[in-house]
């Protein structure tokens, strides 16, 4: 009798071990080799808190519709990014999907080199955005700015090269108990004048207590978004009067000609205005903040050691998610037109942040898979995939139609003030270096306004005329290969007379270089008339 | 053990021998269309292996000076040797003499590394001359035209009118949307080499009419024109401009200032009884 009952317990664990692996294989298991033919790479440096998981989700999502496809993630820290996407795109190892901005040190040239162009597909509306409000308009145009930024740095002013992620904009995150604690009430600053009274209250509050409280944390990074904003404002009518072209915008190789042409400089009243409120608030951060970099601000306000910080709606989430005080999103009070020190040369509220949208992706021209890359970054781009990737990072997203959580409605900048594209700080490579360099004579308590002017004035001459240089030979990398693409185009258009994006694609081409061509033998001109610098 | 690994050599040893022949006759043949193909795909290194400067036929031999003139590195050896090829191959009347006589006169002007424009220009202007109606020779006055707004010396006295010696070309151009091209480039030289608004703001206008612009040109083309013309003190025009640009790009970042100059335009307007 025993022997049956151990057979049938036998038979019977057999038979829960075989359902169980048939539950197994259909629901859980994956194969050990990869059932997905193409594997494509998206890299980025967006390793603050937020931007991965937004970017997992789409990949999620994007797998689950795209089985044959695997989309694996790079994250790479800022502080190696530069070095670490030349010696991958030299070496021919480079993401499928990179992400750069026309800021990083040293890399203006790596467009024109190592990007390939995605002008036919912006025209084309997004294929994932069928079934909602965007399915007929062009891609380029689901976007909320257009992707003006984006065209203004392409190497080539006929093309399209990158697509957006996110809005980015800045902000002055505010600790309110410490706010409350030193002035005794809730209510920020609302202009200028009042953020100038704050900053005696809390030096007067630091004194009496001895506790280590600045009215705004400091790093370098931080500094330098500030500046950049300051003297946006601060330059406005300079800029509106340098605006030759009339297109309410100046380009960086517009800005950096003028100067050669001696229409504006640091010297001018409205430049130093701006420098002097940038001063002014320098005095109110940590001695020697300079020498670190916003991680370091960040944990300075999160210890509560500084009631603000000034930083961009990228550092949003890991500011908020990692604080233990309640906090407010303002944004920055600006001057007036009685402001004492901006008050003469100010034009209008300025953008802060300007509603540009950022974290762009380009399409390497070395990928082995340009369509699946392509159609990736058509899903991240789409009403769908970005909805994901701003619900899981808690980023704005860069696209129209896309829900705004409530959380950070405050990181929009609406469209009620000036944004007028001039940079003051990073007009190129070698003049931001120069600037960089040369930024504690300004921010340092022993230094002053004509320190900074007298040593930056020095250097301007050469590094704008190398920065025009490099615009110069930049275009010169893009143009020369389309005369290539252009003859082989036609060749295939006419053997092909039914194909018409064969023309188009041409016509496109010949429009493009011969935009970009201009540019070039402008900028040579201008470069040829300043001369050498003395 | 002996037999075991010898055998699979033995097995694939025709197709060892083969194979490589297969291959080579393969290239022998080439399709032309994949030679163009891989140059629209920026891949000259593959024509060149494919393709030879003394292949029978023409098109394979403009294939292979056009890859000689993309391959890296570029040299002036290597513009020589597709120049070479070129000039044998311009000796017709066909379109495919004039892409040769074309691209013989790009290399001149962008593809040594000491551009001899005065070359180019000559060689653009000999094309033009020679098949007017050829796209090419088109494509080279536009191209002959920029030369001669920004660089050429035939021009070059300080109160010289650079505009004029590009609208004469403007005028031998059939194409419309390579003349499109040429006036917006007459357009933005008269900005930059400050002519008067008069001179230049025609040529953004027919630009901006005959339309289909790349790129970010065409938005900050709409965004000129309506500011050039409230200078110039045209307010219909830059009231029309301005509309214009708030219905393509209600949300782009420039919206609040042109909303802003748009309402300014409308009072003057309104001011002169022409609501």
């Amino acid at each position: 009798m025993r022997k049956p009952r151990a057979r049938s317990l036998g038979f019977g664990l057999l038979a829960a071990g075989y359902v169980f692996a048939v539950f197994w294989v259909f629901t859980r298991s994956e194969p050990v080799v990869a059932s997905r033919p193409v594997t494509i790479r998206i890299a980025h440096w967006q390793i603050e808190k937020g931007p991965p998981d937004g970017v997992d989700a789409v990949i999620r999502r994007y797998e689950e519709l795209n089985p044959r496809v695997k989309v694996e993630q790079v994250l790479v820290p800022g502080r190696v990014y530069n070095q670490w996407m030349r010696t991958n795109l030299v070496g021919g190892t480079g993401a499928d999907l990179i992400e750069y901005g026309v800021w990083l040190d040293g890399l203006t040239d790596i467009p024109a080199r190592y990007f390939e162009p995605i002008t036919d597909e912006m025209l084309r509306p997004n294929p994932y955005n069928r079934g909602t409000a965007l399915e007929k308009v062009p891609w380029v145009q689901t976007f909320t700015d257009g992707l003006l930024n984006q065209r203004v740095n392409a190497p080539d002013p006929g093309q399209f090269y990158a697509a957006t992620v996110t809005e980015v904009s800045e902000r002055l995150f505010c600790n309110r108990d410490l706010l409350r604690k030193i002035t005794g009430s809730d209510r920020p600053p609302r202009n200028f004048a009042e953020l100038r009274a704050l900053f005696q209250k809390v030096a007067d509050y630091a004194a009496r207590t001895g506790e280590p409280i600045y009215t705004l944390a400091g790093a370098r990074d931080n500094a330098a978004w500030l500046m950049q904003y300051l003297m946006g404002g601060a330059m406005m009518q300079s800029s509106q009067r340098n605006d030759r072209h009339g297109t309410l915008s100046l380009y960086t190789w517009d800005e950096i000609g003028l100067y050669l042409e001696g229409r504006w400089s640091y010297r001018s009243p409205e430049a130093k205005a701006g420098l002097t409120m940038m001063r002014e608030i320098s005095m109110s951060m940590k001695p020697g903040f300079l020498q670190s970099l916003r991680d370091a601000a960040t944990q300075e306000f999160l210890r509560g050691d500084a009631v603000f910080i000034f930083a961009g709606t990228w550092d949003g989430t890991s500011i908020r998610s990692l604080s233990t005080f309640p906090i407010d999103v303002l944004r920055f009070p600006q001057p007036t037109r009685d402001d004492p020190v901006m008050g003469p040369y100010f034009f209008g509220a300025f953008a802060d942040g300007g509603g540009g949208t950022a974290m762009e992706f380009y399409l390497n021209k070395q990928s082995p898979h340009k369509a699946e890359a392509i159609d990736f970054l058509h899903f991240l781009t789409s009403v769908e995939g970005n909805q994901l990737f701003t619900d899981h990072s808690g980023w704005l997203p860069s696209v129209r139609e896309v829900k705004v959580p409530a959380d950070i409605e405050a990181y929009k900048t609406p469209l009620d003030c000036y944004s007028f594209g001039a940079e003051y700080m990073l007009m190129g490579s070698t003049v931001s270096e120069a600037i960089y360099r040369n930024l504690y004579l300004l921010t340092d308590t022993h230094g002053s306004v004509d320190q900074f002017v007298d040593a930056i004035e020095r250097e301007m001459p050469a590094a704008a005329r190398a920065d025009l240089g490099k615009e110069v030979s930049n275009r010169a990398i893009t143009v020369r290969p389309q005369d290539v693409r252009i003859v082989a185009n036609a060749a295939l258009g006419w053997r092909a007379p039914q194909d018409a994006s064969l023309q188009v694609a041409r016509e496109r081409l010949e429009s493009s270089q011969t935009q970009s061509e201009a540019l070039m033998l402008q900028l040579g001109r201008q470069l040829a008339i300043a001369g050498p610098a003395r | 053990m002996r037999g075991l690994s010898v055998y699979p050599a033995r097995k694939f040893l025709p197709l060892l021998i083969l194979g490589p022949l297969l291959a080579a006759g393969a290239a022998a043949s080439a399709d032309p269309d994949r030679a163009w193909t891989a140059l629209a795909d920026n891949r000259p290194q593959d024509v060149l292996r494919q393709l030879r400067p003394d292949a029978p036929s023409r098109a394979d031999r403009l294939a292979w000076a056009a890859a000689r003139i993309g391959a890296q590195p570029a040299t002036d050896g290597n513009m020589r040797e597709a120049e070479a090829v070129l000039v044998e191959l311009e000796q017709g009347t066909d379109e495919l003499a004039a892409e040769a006589a074309y691209l013989r006169a790009r290399i001149y002007q962008l593809h040594l590394n000491e551009p001899d424009f005065a070359k180019a220009a000559q060689l653009y202007a000999g094309l033009a001359q020679r098949q007017p109606g050829s796209h090419w020779a088109q494509l080279g006055l536009v191209k002959l035209g920029l030369l001669k707004l920004y660089l050429l010396p035939d021009v070059s006295g300080p109160g010289a009118d650079r505009l004029a010696a590009a609208e004469v070309l403007l005028a031998r151009i059939q194409e419309p949307l390579l003349r499109r091209d040429l006036n917006l480039q007459i357009g933005q030289a008269g900005i930059a080499l400050n002519q008067p608004q008069a001179r230049f703001l025609p040529h953004l206008i027919a630009a901006e009419q005959a339309g289909g612009v790349t790129g970010n040109a065409q938005e900050d083309l709409i965004v000129q024109i309506g500011v050039l013309s409230e200078r110039g003190g045209d307010w219909a025009r830059a009231r029309e401009y301005f509309e214009k640009y708030l219905a393509a790009y209600p949300l782009n970042v420039r919206a609040y200032a042109i909303r802003r100059k748009l309402a300014e335009v409308n009072h003057r307007l309104a001011q002169e009884g022409r609501p």
